[in-house]
């Protein structure tokens, strides 16, 4: 929103005022001004939460007093659109030169330096190995990139930070990585930050191709459990990125109301490749990579809906898929099933899927949900309302028909993913609501 | 003789620890020193921030009497949020400055889509103000 405000303020020369919940207020005119938008947009705040209130409550709020100036909300709005400027808000030009970040801190004792790096913000609050000149040497031995290259410049959730390698490699060592993860981990740092919302989300990393097997990763039974180091480290350094160069602090860059435990690890694991049946890709291949390529993918969702119980052959997986995935928000049409190969060579041998393509196909045209059980989604109702509104289809049919009209949500099976993982000791499956973003070639990184 | 037994072997364990403690201490010896703290260096996980460049407001009229206010509805949780507040918003206005003109519109897409249009329909209409809504 300031952004707007600032094109308004900015280029059209039209006084601004920001109406915001008073947890949005604080950001804004904090972190966002400082480092994203630089203009001191003015806001009033209501109370939290606005979206889903009754009027009779949004009337006590217009009414009532603003919760971080303590004045009445519409005195702050026509002041805010009336007062003479300060100095301070007539400030123009680039802003302070950043304040440089020494490459070596000052010489402390090794408990004195873990606590150090607690309060900084820069662990998961778990210990960490300490980055020494000669542990992060060694770390940049697993890669043919020099130390000073920029990886990424990272400005979510505002600023630059330049994410060099050396800094992914002072991190790949605080998580107790090992110099042949360095790679995956170069490859996983072109997407830092991790999912960063007041809606909770997390992310899913997945690793594909022959370094899954070089490096030790799990792929098979417990896959998503805490039992593979490769798993578990190269999962953790994606977070400690994203809390180095990522920049984010709880209450100040990042407002996730409950937050999620998948961030520790972010769900790092690979596919179970050799146990794919005959036809079904590798998730790299079905985006257009070579079998042999080394990818990461992240995927960015909130939930996972297990089958808890093994499949039956009066109501077999797909039918179960289809009815717990009406519970998904179907944002965008994104879902990524992980799957058992048990569940993979049922649903290929015994219910004639030949390809991932063709369940993807049979849940889209097979999960369908109330038009209000769709729009009753808020971020759906955000970004597909807005759609609807710019008379995209089908959101713009769906916005029109009556509530209790019945839909398919997940009307793009392209964006129905579908993984197979684990151990073959059970025929379980999740059906989550993941969106999985472009592969990373990891063999770019070596 | 059982009870004795153990009262015995206390006394004994005290009266060696004593003697032996009075040995070193006669004998001038130093107790061993602990070792020397450690110091390590290592590397800064941290990266510099670059702050925004930095822009000014636009000034602002003495008053909105007789003027027009746009309400612009960003989409933030679906419009219909940003719509409620701007209909008691509205209400406020004719109630306690029944001079001040208000509009409200909804902005184009999601809420970080940009809707040049409409800005310069504000523009043109010489707009006084304008409240954007609602985050949150």
């Amino acid at each position: 929103m300031s952004r707007h405000a600032k094109t308004l303020e900015q280029q059209y020369g039209i006084p601004t005022v920001g109406i915001a919940a008073a947890n949005i207020v604080g950001y804004a005119t904090g972190y966002d001004f400082l480092y994203t938008n630089g203009c001191p947009i003015r806001y009033a705040a209501l109370p939290f939460p606005v979206a889903g209130q009754p009027q009779s409550v949004l009337k006590q709020y217009i009414e009532g007093k603003d919760p971080v100036s303590g004045k009445p909300v519409m005195l702050v709005v026509v002041d805010a659109l009336t007062k003479p400027l300060t100095d301070g808000e007539k400030i123009k030009g680039p802003p302070p030169e950043a304040i440089p970040e020494p490459r070596l801190l000052p010489p402390d004792t090794e408990e004195r330096l873990q606590h150090l790096f607690k309060d900084k913000g820069w662990t998961d609050y778990y210990p960490v190995v300490l980055p020494t000149e000669e542990k992060v040497a060694g770390m940049l031995e697993g890669t043919s990139h020099y130390p000073d290259e920029v990886v990424k410049t990272v400005n979510w959730p505002g600023g630059a930070r330049p994410l060099t390698v050396e800094k992914a490699a002072v991190c790949a060592v605080m998580s107790g990585a090992k110099p042949e993860y360095f790679p995956v981990i170069l490859a996983l740092a072109t997407t830092v930050p991790f999912g960063n919302s007041t809606t909770s989300m997390a992310n899913m990393i997945l690793v594909n191709g022959p370094v899954r097997r070089e490096l030790g990763m799990n792929f098979g039974g417990n896959a998503l459990g805490p039992y593979n180091e490769a798993n578990a480290v190269i999962g953790r350094t994606l977070t400690l990125m994203s809390k180095t160069a990522g920049g984010l602090r709880n209450r100040e860059t990042t407002w996730s109301s409950l937050g999620s435990n998948l961030q520790y690890n972010n769900l790092c694991f690979a596919e179970n490749e050799e146990e794919l049946p005959d036809g079904w890709d590798p998730l790299h291949v079905q985006m257009g990579f070579k079998p042999t390529d080394n990818v990461v993918t992240v995927g960015t969702g909130w939930s996972a809906i297990s089958s808890v119980g093994s499949v039956q052959h009066e109501y077999p997986a797909q039918m179960l898929m289809r009815d717990y995935m009406k519970s998904l928000s179907a944002l965008g049409s994104s879902a990524t099933i992980l799957m058992d190969p048990t569940v993979a060579d049922l649903l290929k041998n015994a219910h004639g899927f030949q390809t991932k393509t063709s369940l993807a196909q049979w849940l889209s045209q097979n999960v369908k949900k109330t038009v209000s059980s769709y729009w009753g989604n808020a971020v759906v109702a955000s970004i597909s309302e807005a759609l609807a509104m710019q008379g995209l289809e089908p959101y713009k049919t769906w916005k029109q028909l009556p509530a209790d009209a019945v839909i398919k949500p997940f009307n793009n099976p392209q964006g129905i993913r579908v993984v197979v993982v684990g151990g073959k000791s059970q025929s379980t499956w999740f059906a989550t609501d993941f969106r999985m973003g472009r592969g990373v070639l990891i063999d770019d990184w070596k | 003789m059982k009870k004795i037994f153990p009262l015995v072997c206390c006394l004994i364990v005290l009266v060696s620890f004593w003697a032996v403690t009075y040995t070193v201490a006669l004998s001038g010896q130093k107790m061993p020193e602990s070792r020397p703290v450690e110091m390590i260096t290592v590397l800064n996980p941290a990266v510099a921030n670059r702050m925004a460049d930095r822009s000014p407001l636009a000034p602002r009229p003495d008053t909105l009497d007789g003027k027009t206010i746009y309400m612009i509805a960003v989409n933030w949780g679906g419009p219909q949020a940003a719509l409620n507040v701007f209909e008691e918003m509205q209400s406020w206005f004719e109630r306690n400055m029944p001079g001040v003109q208000t509009v409200v519109r909804l902005k184009k897409g999601g809420y970080d889509v940009d809707d040049p249009d409409l800005w310069k329909e504000i523009s043109e209409r010489k707009a006084a103000g304008a409240i954007l809504g609602v985050s949150g």
